[in-house]
């Protein structure tokens, strides 16, 4: 009994902390109109305002709905709920530090959820004035230009992006420690610093026209270039007289000879570490028999197309997805091969197949994307990871077609040679190819989850057959692609097969701009 | 001290009593006129496309309401022991948010699915396209389908298709006649 009052009084205090610390307090919603009051609590750093209160001051409604609270403003529609701590609006996620928590039946949000929804919803902007207790809601300045610095996850060559929402004429300037790119415009920051965990960026500020990049080391150079559709200008930052810098685990790139055709390629063994892949029935794993094959496949093709070739890994270590694109970047490859095994329920699932990236998705932002320049929305519209995920969708998209023939290619000879079934070339969003700026492909070999298969993987001879088949693609496609160049003669009377063409490629190509890397390698 | 806890109590039952959650009535009433209806889950066929299995199955009207009870539906499996299921047996849906811009927010949770799922990139696209094609065949209303894990977005399901942007349903030539 006495167990069951401690127990007893145990709950009580915790529910008691809980609803003390969720006491809601009198804050302002600050409004051109005027202050409206607002109910607000803080725990700890975090202020959560009555979503209802805002909602209504900005002219919107609040309804509840199956799985959370649907918020309309402007014709926009956003939503959030208690489980998550991300509000969604259109296709966008507004990330808020904390999931919101009903109290006394109300919603209550961060206020950074606001933040994000009235970046995306209007010309209006949200921030917490700590000191007044208030929540001000103000027009953006319309004679500014917002700004958005963000750092690439490019290994080796740290690409900065400033995102502007409207283009701008500028200057670079190179001082003492310092890049500084120096527009027309007056320039609103969506961030005024951020520091960087970065080998050659420490600090980026945004301040009147300039947005100044303080640099880790004196002989730190960097390329800059601009795109458009949103307005961005890019500088390529490493260090000076290195072509990349060393990934760990991998030998350190030569300096690269520019010279036009295929030099170097990079060869991915799927999977690897922790991420063991797919495994067979047998208990066959992906992630040893991509190394295996992919291993033998580098020696053969280095002996065959005189490239140089390089291995996403060598060993058994765990590699993301996102590093294996950046080496093949770093080393600036003319060619990217990821090499999986397949699975599927079925057990008779059989063939093998090659895919290259599709990017449908990538057109819609990159429309919203041209929309915001076209002035038809603000720039913020477009989160600073969907402006990365831009930059490096555009960058797969310009090598789309080539992408298409080397896939092309490599289901031919795997075809041809391998006597597994043909499940043709496909396209589907596959996360290692994004973001790759050379032709890029991924080929399922065949199925481990089919014990046929399964068995045959195993095979010297079987394994044998796949590294051939890929070689001669590769040689093929750089003959081909050497021979457009002007710089080979064809290797075989007849030519490649047409490739497949790329589904939406037509309709965006011409929003790509002029390649930053020129073919004069 | 006895005294103290006593007023505790009696401050965390006054607040206890005074959570009422205030649902508008004309919401509840939407949500809560539940019909039986057809409708088609998608699962993989002998010839390893999408083939749309009917069910009948008591659903909400309103849409928003219906979506996660359909897809709940899809994750109980297929009919038959013979038609393989594509997703992990411990897949379960947190949520799903329907926006009116044609986009369906998909918030997916299992032990599998958070450990890392290994398998091959057949299964995985064959598993985001069932949901997909259940989700937009079901809910006209629905063009495209972003998919969360845990509330958060995910970088992949299994270690290849990219979740970063929504996804739309696949060509029609990849799905079979409905059985």
């Amino acid at each position: 009994m006495k167990r069951l009052i401690a127990a007893g009084t145990l709950l009580a205090l915790t529910l008691a902390s809980i609803v003390l610390a969720q006491s809601p307090g009198q804050a302002t919603l600050r409004l051109a109109a005027g202050d409206r009051p607002l109910t607000y609590f803080q725990q700890g750093p975090v202020i959560f305002v009555s979503a209802e209160e805002v909602v209504l001051g900005l002219g919107g409604t609040l309804t509840p709905d199956s799985s959370g609270y649907k918020v309309t403003l402007n014709n926009v529609v956003a939503a959030f709920g208690s489980d998550s701590r991300y509000g969604v609006v259109r296709e966008d996620l507004i990330e808020m530090p904390v999931v919101p928590v009903i109290v006394d039946g109300k919603p209550f949000v961060p206020w950074q959820f606001f933040q994000g929804l009235l970046a995306r919803s209007g010309d209006l902007d949200a921030a917490w004035d700590a000191t007044a207790k208030a929540l001000v809601i103000r027009p953006r300045q319309l004679n500014t230009l917002s700004a958005q610095v963000t750092l690439a996850n490019v290994q080796g060559i740290s690409k900065v992006v400033v995102t502007l929402s409207a283009a701008s004429e500028y200057t670079i300037l190179r001082e003492p420690g310092f890049y500084t790119v120096r527009f027309k415009a007056a320039l609103r920051p969506a961030v005024a610093e951020q520091a960087f965990e970065d080998p050659f960026v420490a600090k980026a500020t945004i301040s009147g026209t300039d947005v100044r990049l303080q640099l880790t080391a004196a002989d730190v150079v960097a390329d800059a270039y601009q795109l458009d559709a949103p307005f961005r200008v890019i500088l390529d930052l490493r260090k000076a007289g290195d072509s990349a810098q060393v990934v760990p685990g991998l030998r350190a790139p030569t300096q690269a000879v520019e010279q036009p055709g295929v030099h170097t390629i990079v060869i991915d063994p799927g999977h690897g570490g922790k991420d063991v892949g797919a495994t067979g029935p047998n208990g066959l794993m992906e992630k040893e028999a991509t190394l295996q094959l992919c291993r033998r496949l580098a020696t053969v093709v280095a002996a065959k197309t005189g490239a140089r070739v390089v291995l996403t890994r060598e060993d058994d270590s765990q590699v993301s997805l996102d590093q294996r694109t950046s080496i093949a970047n770093q080393y600036k490859a003319d060619l990217f091969i990821s090499v999986h095994l397949n699975a599927a329920p079925s057990k008779g699932a059989s063939g093998s197949e090659t895919y290259f990236l599709s990017v449908e998705a990538s057109d819609e932002l990159a429309k919203r994307a041209a929309d915001t320049e076209n002035g038809s929305a603000v720039m913020s519209a477009v989160p600073a990871d969907d402006l990365k995920l831009i930059l490096w969708d555009l960058a797969q998209q310009e090598y789309l077609q080539e992408s298409s023939r080397f896939a092309q290619a490599i289901q031919e000879e795997m075809n041809t040679a391998t006597g597994v079934g043909n499940r043709g070339v496909k396209q589907a969003p596959f996360k290692v190819l994004v973001g790759a700026t050379m032709p890029a492909a991924l080929v399922e070999v065949g199925f481990i989850s089919n014990p046929d298969e399964e068995t045959k993987i195993r095979t010297e001879e079987f394994q044998t057959l796949v590294v051939d088949a890929i070689t001669r693609a590769v040689v093929r496609y750089k003959n081909e692609y050497e021979t457009r160049l002007g710089i080979a003669q064809p290797l075989a009377p007849a030519p490649l097969a047409p490739a497949v063409k790329p589904a939406a490629a037509a309709a965006t190509t011409a929003t790509v701009p002029a390649p930053a890397r020129t073919g004069t390698k | 001290m006895r005294a103290r806890a006593i007023v505790l109590i009696a401050i965390s039952l006054i607040a206890a009593g005074c959570r009422k959650k205030t649902v508008p009535p004309s919401a509840v009433d939407l949500q809560n006129k539940v019909t039986v209806r057809s409708i088609q889950l998608f699962y993989e066929s002998p010839a390893l496309t999408l083939v749309g299995e009917q069910r009948a199955v008591s659903l909400p009207e309103n849409p928003a309401a219906a979506l996660p009870l359909i897809l709940r539906e899809l994750l109980k499996g297929p009919a038959t022991a013979a038609t393989p299921r594509l997703l992990p047996a411990d897949v379960t849906i947190r949520g799903a948010y329907l926006l009116p811009e044609g986009t369906a927010i998909v918030d997916l949770g299992g032990a599998t699915l958070v450990a890392g799922w290994a398998t091959g990139s057949h299964q995985e696209l064959m598993a985001i396209d069932s949901i997909v094609q259940t989700a937009t065949v079901n809910v006209p209303e629905i063009k495209r389908v972003r998919i969360l894990v845990n509330g958060t977005p995910a970088e992949t399901l299994g270690g290849h298709v990219s979740l970063a942007r929504s996804i739309s349903p696949r060509p029609a030539s990849l799905v079979v006649s409905n059985r």
